[in-house]
């Protein structure tokens, strides 16, 4: 699916836990989620944190649009 | 002897070209046009018993009409093989060849065989069907290659006939579908993935028993500059939905995608969402719908500035992803893409589970 809105000219920022299969199948911009089912944050942190998590995986996301990229990158949540 | 129907198009029953490409189901008794060249390469191991035929058009136009007398047709004559084709590479006959092998190996449980050149854009549609009762073989781009497209077809129809077991696309010389098969082997797993680990540590050339799909390349989208002034959108495959899952959407193997609009929302509430997906366990998902659509996260930014006002696109786009085709979601993934552009979307953050 992201490589379809790539492929018309939409970036895509992937959150992902499975990034080692996003890779290959070379979606682009690849942003490690935390784990398969809750990607975005981290059940085991207090509320506060998880949702700081969150936000940095967002912003990470944002960054990566924000990204000149020609093969699959991934993009690490900074300070998560 | 082995009986056999041959089944072609308008053009190869020798009715005519585009003219004819209207013709309606027919049906010749024996073999008539490539039919003949058929009975030639089958000889005196099998015998054609009919040629049905049908117009290019007629067959796309008029699928239920055509589809029940082709159907009918072959079940009149009985036969213990059907093939189909060859179309090289015409895409409306080849993919009828494909949808009539697939149906009439579901419906009358007769093996059938057909071949195309592996460019021919049937060839999606016959991977797939992953059916294991019918087989393509590759030929040529053109009608030079017709006369080892007929041999081949013959050789593999009267094997087919047989009862014989097929073996592996690579070995067979059939074009891959992806099935997956057991096998028995004289030696343990552990002893053969050691084998290939030793010889891929080595760089010596080694065989997985796993192949894997091949997945076409894309150019990468470029970079959004100044994403603060740019039209963002959110689309998941963790399967979260409105509570109730207005959608209908199932657990595994979903075809539609669903957008829900967000505009009104600061965040997504437990138990006014759910998460709607059989691959992965969705607890964490239900008390915490942010997981799948981080949407605390993303007012927070547009709070901060970091996402401009009203950049958020208001609604966000779901298929829960778990055992979805790789044909379904490329489809899925361009109706969204064309979704996004009417409304001006640059660029999109993807949740996947």
């Amino acid at each position: 699916m992201s490589k379809e809105l790539e492929k018309a000219g939409l970036p895509v920022a992937l959150v992902t836990a499975m990034y080692p299969v996003a890779e290959q199948v070379k979606a682009r911009r690849i942003i490690k989620g935390i784990s398969i089912p809750h990607p975005c944050g981290d059940p085991a942190l207090p509320a506060e944190l998880d949702a700081k998590l969150r936000k940095q995986i967002v912003e990470t996301a944002l960054k990566a649009l924000e990204s000149d990229v020609q093969e699959p990158t991934v993009f690490a949540p900074s300070g998560g | 002897m082995i009986t056999v129907v041959h089944v072609v198009n308008q053009f190869f029953a020798g009715i005519g070209g585009e003219d004819k490409a209207n013709v309606g189901v027919g049906v010749s008794d024996g073999a008539a046009g490539a039919a003949r060249g058929l009975q030639l390469q089958l000889g005196d191991r099998a015998q054609i018993l009919g040629t049905v035929y049908y117009g290019d058009n007629y067959f796309h136009e008029h699928k239920d009409e055509a589809f029940k007398a082709i159907l009918d047709a072959v079940k009149a004559k009985h036969p213990q093989v059907v093939v189909a084709g060859p179309a090289f590479n015409a895409g409306r006959y080849g993919m009828s060849c494909v949808e009539i092998c697939n149906a009439i190996t579901k419906e009358l449980n007769i093996p059938c065989v057909t071949a195309m050149h592996d460019e021919n854009p049937a060839i999606g549609t016959y991977r797939d069907h992953v059916n294991p009762n019918y087989f393509c073989l590759p030929t040529a781009e053109t009608t030079a290659g017709m006369a080892d497209a007929l041999k081949a077809l013959a050789n593999f129809a009267v094997r087919l006939a047989s009862g014989e077991t097929i073996g592996a696309a690579k070995k067979e010389g059939y074009l891959p579908r992806g099935i997956r098969r057991l096998e028995k082997t004289d030696r343990p797993g552990f002893e053969r993935a050691i084998d290939m680990l030793l010889k891929k540590i080595n760089n010596q050339p080694f065989e997985s028993e796993i192949a894997m799909e091949v997945w076409d390349d894309i150019s990468a989208a470029p970079k959004l500059d100044h994403v603060k002034d740019r039209n963002i959108a959110v689309i998941t495959t963790s399967g979260v939905v409105p509570w109730g899952n207005p959608g209908k959407f199932k657990t595994f193997r979903n075809t539609h995608w669903e957008k829900y609009n967000i505009s009104e929302v600061r965040h997504l509430e437990a138990g006014k969402w759910e998460a709607v997906h059989g691959g992965y366990n969705t607890a964490f998902m239900n008390k915490n719908p942010h997981y799948g659509v981080p949407l605390d996260a993303l007012r927070k930014l547009e709070e901060e500035g970091v996402i401009g006002k009203g950049k958020l696109y208001p609604a966000y786009y779901v298929i829960p992803g778990n055992q979805g085709s790789p044909a379904v979601m490329r489809r899925v993934g361009k109706e969204i893409a064309d979704d996004l552009k009417k409304d001006n979307v640059e660029g999109v953050l993807f949740v996947s589970t």
